[in-house]
C-alpha cells in the first residue's frame, strides 16, 4: 500500500542514514557549531544559576496563560531570528549573483548558495515567518491579554492551552531539525504543485515542511477554540459584549478565522501526505489529479490566515492609540463591525492569489471586487484611529511610536494590495518582487504592532517598563532598514524582477540589489540596539517599576490588577461597569479600592502531560518524515495513552483559600517597593499540585 | 457612586474545565453513550465505501462525483446527530450555533470553487477524471 521510494531504507532507521547529515556544507556546519555553543552556554547558565527546578516547575509544566503566552512569544522571537538570518542570506546571494561574470563560491556557480540551497532558504523563511514567528507572537499576546481583559482567571481550557503551545514548539523544532538532518522543502512557503509530489521532490524536505506545518496548524486550531470559548464563556460579571475591550474583539474575530480555516489547510496537507505516502493522485499532473485543487485549498486557508495575523495587530493598535491620545477610542462599534467584516470578507477573496491561472473572466472579476471590498472595513478602522488621535493629547512614548508607524505601513501595503487586486494589473506584477514587497509591508505592519504591543504591555506582565532611549534608536534604525530594503524592492518589481531568483540575469538591477543589502545591514545594526534596550531595561528594572496602570492613562480592565500580574490574575473577580473600566474607576477615585471580602480561588494544577504530548508529536512527525514506521506507531500509541491517562487523572485543580489570597494581597501591598522573591516574571509561581499555598 | 457595586464579590460559576470529578461522570461522557462509537464506525464504513468506489472506478466520472458527494453529506449528517448532538438545549446550543455558522462558509467556498473549476475546465484543462479513465493506474515511481 505504501508508495515505493527510491534509495536506501531500513526497518530500524527508515530513510535516515549518516549521509543525510550535511557535514560537508560549511554554512550548515557553522550554524551547527553556533547552535551547539548556544546550547552549552544556556545549559551552563541554567545550571550556574540553579534555574532547572524553576524552569521545570514554573515554566515547562505550567498551564498559566501568562507563562504560556510568554513561552509562545519566546518561540516566536527565536524563529524571527532564524527567519531573519534566512533573509540576510537571500539578500546577499541576490546581490552577489548578478550577471554571467559574477563569481561563485562554495560549489555555487554564482554567489555562494547553490540553487537547491537557495530554494530551501526562501521556503524556510516564509514558512517560519508566517507560521512560527508572526503566529506564535500574536497567539502569545492573545493568550496573555484576553483572560486579563475579560476578568477571567485563566483560559477556558488551561490544559489544552499548554497542548497547543507544545504542538507549536514541536513544529518549530522540526523546522530547526531539518537544518542538520536532511533537507527542508524547496517548493516555496505555500508549496508549488506538482513540485511537492514525490517524483519531483523525492527527498525528505517536503515531508519536513508538511509535518511541521501540520503540527503548528493543529496547535493553532486548538488555540483558536480555546480563545473563542474563553471569550464567550469566561467574561466577568458586567463584561457585556458592548463593553468587551477592543483587542478582545479583534482576538474573537481572528480566532473565528482560525477555527474555520485552519482545518482546510489540515485537509489540504493531509491529501498531500496521502499522495506522497500512499500514492494517491489528488494533486498529481495526471491520473486524475488536479493541480489547481491544491492552490484552491491552500489559499482558502492562506488568505484568511493573513487576516488572522493582521486582526490582533489592529487590535493592539486600537488599544495603544487611545491610551496615548488620552481619549476613548473613536467609533467603538464601527471598529467591532469592521473586525468582524474583515473576518467575513476574508473567506471570499482567496482566488486573487492565482488570478493568472486563467479562470473565466467573471470569476476573476468577482474575486477582484471582493478583494477590493476589504478596503471598506479597513478604511473604517483607519479613520477611527485618525479621529481618536484628532484633538487628543498625543504622547509619543515607544508603544505609540510603533503603533503610529504601523499605520503608515497599512497605507502602503493596503494600496499596493489594491493594485494587485485588479486582476488585469495582477497579470503584470504576479510572481514579481512587487508582490513580495506588498506583503512585507503588511507583515511589517504586524511586526510594528507587535513591538508596540510588547512595549505597551511589558510592564503589565513583568512589573517594569522597557527602557526608551535605546528603544527609540532601535525604532528609527529598524524603520530606516525597512525603507532602504523595500523601496528598491518595489522598484525592482515594477522593472519586472521575478521573485525567488538565485541568479539575476540583468546587471542593470545590481545597484538596487546593493541598496537592499545596505538596508539589511541597517536591520542588523538595529538589532544591536534592541539587545541594548533589553539589557538596560533588565539592569535598571528597579527604577522602572510601575503600579497597576503603567502608563497613567490606560483604559481597559487588565490595568486594574497588579503589575506583574499575580498567578490568579484578580484577587476577586472584578465587576465591570463600563467599556473602559479602568478609566471609569479612575474617574471615580477607585484606583486603590481593596475588596472587603475575599473568596476561595479555584485554579488548575500544573502538568507535564502537554510537554510530553509535544515531544511525542515531534517524534511522530520526525518518524513520518524519515518513514521510520515502528517509531511512528510507538509515538501514536503513546499519544493516545497519555490523553487517556490524563482523562482519568483526578486532582487536576486546587483551591486557594480566601485567607491565603488575602495574605498574598497584603504582602504585595507591603512589599510593593521591594518585590518579593516569589514575584518571578509573569506572576508568582503556582503552588505544588493539590497543595494550598 | 458605585463603590458598593465595585466591591461586591462575584460568586458566580467557575467555568474552567479543570475538575476533580470522576471521568465517567463528566457531562461530555454522559452525553456520548453509544453515539460516539456508532458515529465513528459509520464514518469509517462510509469512507471505506467511497474508497472502494474510487479505487475500482466503479461508476462513470459524473456518477462517481455525485455518489461521493452524497456519501460525504450522509457522513456529515450522521456526525451532526450522533457526535455533536445538535440541539437547542443549554448545554448544546453553542455546538449547534458553531455548526450552523459553518454552513454559509461551506456554500461560499465550495460554491465558488465549483464555479471557478467549471470555467477553468472549459478554458484550459482536460477533464481530469476522463483523463484518468484513459490511463490505467500505474505505480508511482520517483525518477532515477
Ligand atoms: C487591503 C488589503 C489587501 C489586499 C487588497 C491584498 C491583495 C493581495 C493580492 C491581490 C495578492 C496577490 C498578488 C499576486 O500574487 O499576484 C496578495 C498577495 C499577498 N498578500 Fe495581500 N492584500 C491585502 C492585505 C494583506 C494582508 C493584511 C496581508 C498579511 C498580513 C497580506 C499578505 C499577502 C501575502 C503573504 C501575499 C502573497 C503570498 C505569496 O504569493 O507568497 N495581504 N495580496
Ligand atoms: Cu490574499
Amino acid at each position: 500500500m505504501l508508495v515505493h521510494i527510491d534509495g536506501p531504507w531500513s526497518p530500524l532507521l527508515g530513510r535516515l542514514a549518516l549521509t543525510e547529515i550535511p557535514y560537508k556544507n560549511p554554512i550548515l556546519v557553522g550554524t551547527f557549531l553556533f547552535a551547539v555553543v548556544l546550547a552549552v552556554v544556556l545549559v551552563g547558565l541554567t545550571t550556574y544559576f540553579g534555574f532547572w527546578r524553576t524552569l521545570w516547575r514554573d515554566w515547562l509544566t505550567s498551564v498559566d496563560h501568562k507563562k504560556i503566552g510568554i513561552m509562545y512569544i519566546l518561540i516566536g522571537l527565536v524563529m524571527l531570528f532564524r527567519g531573519f538570518i534566512d533573509a540576510v542570506m537571500m539578500r546577499t546571494q541576490q546581490a552577489m549573483a548578478v550577471g554571467p561574470h559574477s563569481a561563485g563560491y562554495l560549489d555555487a556557480v554564482h554567489g555562494y548558495l547553490t540553487p537547491y540551497h537557495f530554494d530551501q532558504i526562501y521556503t524556510a523563511h516564509g514558512t517560519i515567518m508566517i507560521l512560527f514567528a508572526a503566529t506564535p507572537l500574536l497567539v502569545g499576546i492573545m493568550n496573555i491579554l484576553v483572560p486579563l481583559q475579560i476578568g477571567a482567571r485563566d483560559m477556558a481550557y488551561p490544559y489544552l492551552n499548554a497542548v497547543s503551545l507544545w504542538l507549536t514548539a514541536a513544529g518549530a523544532a522540526l523546522v530547526m531539525a531539518s537544518l542538520f538532518i536532511g533537507d527542508f522543502a524547496h517548493a516555496g512557503w505555500f508549496g508549488i504543485v506538482p513540485v511537492m509530489e514525490l517524483p519531483y521532490s523525492p527527498g525528505v524536505g517536503v515531508d519536513y515542511w508538511m509535518w511541521a506545518f501540520q503540527l503548528s496548524s493543529i496547535g493553532t486550531t486548538l488555540g483558536g477554540i480555546n480563545l473563542l470559548a474563553t471569550i464567550v464563556k469566561m467574561r466577568a460579571p458586567g463584561m457585556t459584549w458592548g463593553r468587551l475591550p477592543i483587542f478582545t474583539w479583534a482576538s474573537l474575530s481572528a480566532n473565528l478565522i482560525s477555527l474555520t480555516t485552519f482545518p482546510v489547510v489540515t485537509v489540504a496537507l493531509a491529501l498531500l501526505a496521502l499522495d506522497r505516502y500512499l500514492g494517491t493522485h489528488f494533486y498529481t499532473a495526471g491520473l486524475g489529479g488536479n493541480l489547481m485543487l491544491y492552490n484552491d485549498l491552500f489559499w482558502i486557508w492562506g488568505h484568511p490566515e493573513v487576516y488572522f495575523v493582521i486582526l490582533p495587530a489592529f487590535g493592539m493598535i486600537s488599544e495603544i492609540i487611545p491610551t496615548f491620545a488620552e481619549k476613548p477610542l473613536f467609533g467603538y462599534m464601527g471598529m467591532v463591525v469592521a473586525s468582524l467584516g474583515i473576518a467575513g470578507v476574508s473567506w471570499g477573496v482567496w482566488l486573487h492569489h492565482f488570478f493568472t491561472m486563467a479562470a473565466a473572466p467573471a470569476v476573476n472579476a468577482f474575486f477582484s471586487i471582493t478583494t477590493m471590498a476589504v478596503g471598506i472595513p479597513t478604511g473604517v478602522k483607519v479613520f477611527n484611529w485618525a479621529f481618536t488621535m484628532f484633538r487628543g493629547r498625543l504622547r509619543f512614548d515607544l508603544p505609540m511610536m510603533w503603533a503610529s508607524a504601523a499605520l503608515f505601513f497599512l497605507l502602503v501595503g493596503g494600496l499596493t494590495g489594491m493594485m494587485n487586486a485588479f486582476a488585469t494589473n495582477d497579470y503584470m506584477v504576479h510572481n514579481s518582487v512587487f508582490v513580495v514587497a506588498h506583503f512585507h509591508m503588511m507583515l511589517l505592519l504586524i511586526v510594528y504592532a507587535i513591538f508596540g504591543g510588547v512595549n505597551y504591555w511589558f510592564p503589565k506582565v513583568f512589573g517594569f517598563r522597557l527602557e526608551q532611549r535605546f528603544g527609540r534608536m532601535f525604532f528609527w534604525l529598524f524603520t530606516a532598514g525597512t525603507a532602504v530594503v523595500f523601496v528598491p524592492m518595489f522598484t525592482l518589481g515594477f522593472m519586472g524582477m521575478t521573485r525567488r531568483l538565485d541568479y539575476v540575469a540583468f546587471p542593470q538591477w545590481q545597484p538596487l540589489l546593493d541598496i537592499e543589502v545596505v538596508g539589511i545591514v541597517i536591520y542588523v545594526l538595529s538589532a544591536a540596539f534592541l539587545v541594548a534596550q533589553l539589557y538596560v531595561s533588565l539592569r535598571d528594572r528597579a527604577q522602572n517599576r510601575v503600579g497597576a496602570d503603567a502608563w497613567g492613562t490606560s483604559r481597559s480592565l487588565e490595568w486594574i490588577t497588579h503589575s506583574p500580574v499575580p498567578f490568579y490574575n484578580f484577587a476577586v473577580t472584578p465587576e465591570v461597569h463600563a467599556r473602559d473600566e479602568r478609566s471609569w474607576r479612575h474617574e471615580r477615585g477607585l484606583d486603590d479600592a481593596a475588596p472587603v471580602v475575599y473568596e476561595d480561588i479555584h485554579m488548575p494544577c500544573k502538568t507535564a502531560i502537554p510537554l510530553g504530548l509535544g515531544a511525542l508529536g515531534f517524534g511522530l512527525a520526525f518518524a513520518l518524515v524519515w518513514r521510520i514506521w515502528w517509531l511512528a506507531l510507538l509515538c501514536s500509541g503513546a499519544i493516545v495513552a497519555l490523553i487517556v491517562i490524563r482523562a482519568f487523572m483526578t486532582g487536576t485543580s486546587y483551591t486557594i483559600p480566601a485567607r491565603d489570597v488575602e495574605k498574598m494581597e497584603h504582602d504585595r501591598k507591603r512589599g510593593a517597593a521591594k518585590p518579593a522573591r516569589a514575584q518571578v516574571p509573569g506572576g508568582s509561581p503556582a503552588p505544588v499540585l493539590g497543595g494550598g499555598t | 457612586m458605585g463603590i458598593h457595586v465595585h466591591l461586591r464579590v462575584f460568586a458566580g460559576r467557575d467555568y474552567m474545565t479543570e475538575s476533580n470529578h470522576s471521568t465517567f461522570e463528566h457531562p461530555e461522557v454522559q452525553l456520548a453513550g453509544t453515539g460516539y462509537v456508532a458515529a465513528y464506525v459509520a464514518g469509517i464504513a462510509l469512507m471505506g465505501l467511497s474508497l472502494m468506489l474510487v479505487k475500482d472506478h466503479a461508476l462513470d466520472p459524473t456518477a462517481l462525483g455525485i455518489a461521493i458527494s452524497g456519501i460525504a453529506g450522509l457522513a456529515a449528517l450522521l456526525q451532526c446527530v450522533l457526535l455533536l448532538h445538535m440541539t437547542l438545549s443549554r448545554t448544546q446550543i453553542w455546538q449547534t450555533v458553531a455548526l450552523v455558522l459553518f454552513v454559509p462558509l461551506f456554500i461560499l467556498t465550495i460554491g465558488l470553487t465549483s464555479w471557478m473549476f467549471h470555467g477553468l475546465y472549459q478554458r484550459t484543462m482536460l477533464r481530469p477524471i476522463a483523463a484518468s479513465q484513459a490511463m490505467a493506474p500505474a505505480p508511482l515511481r520517483a525518477p532515477r
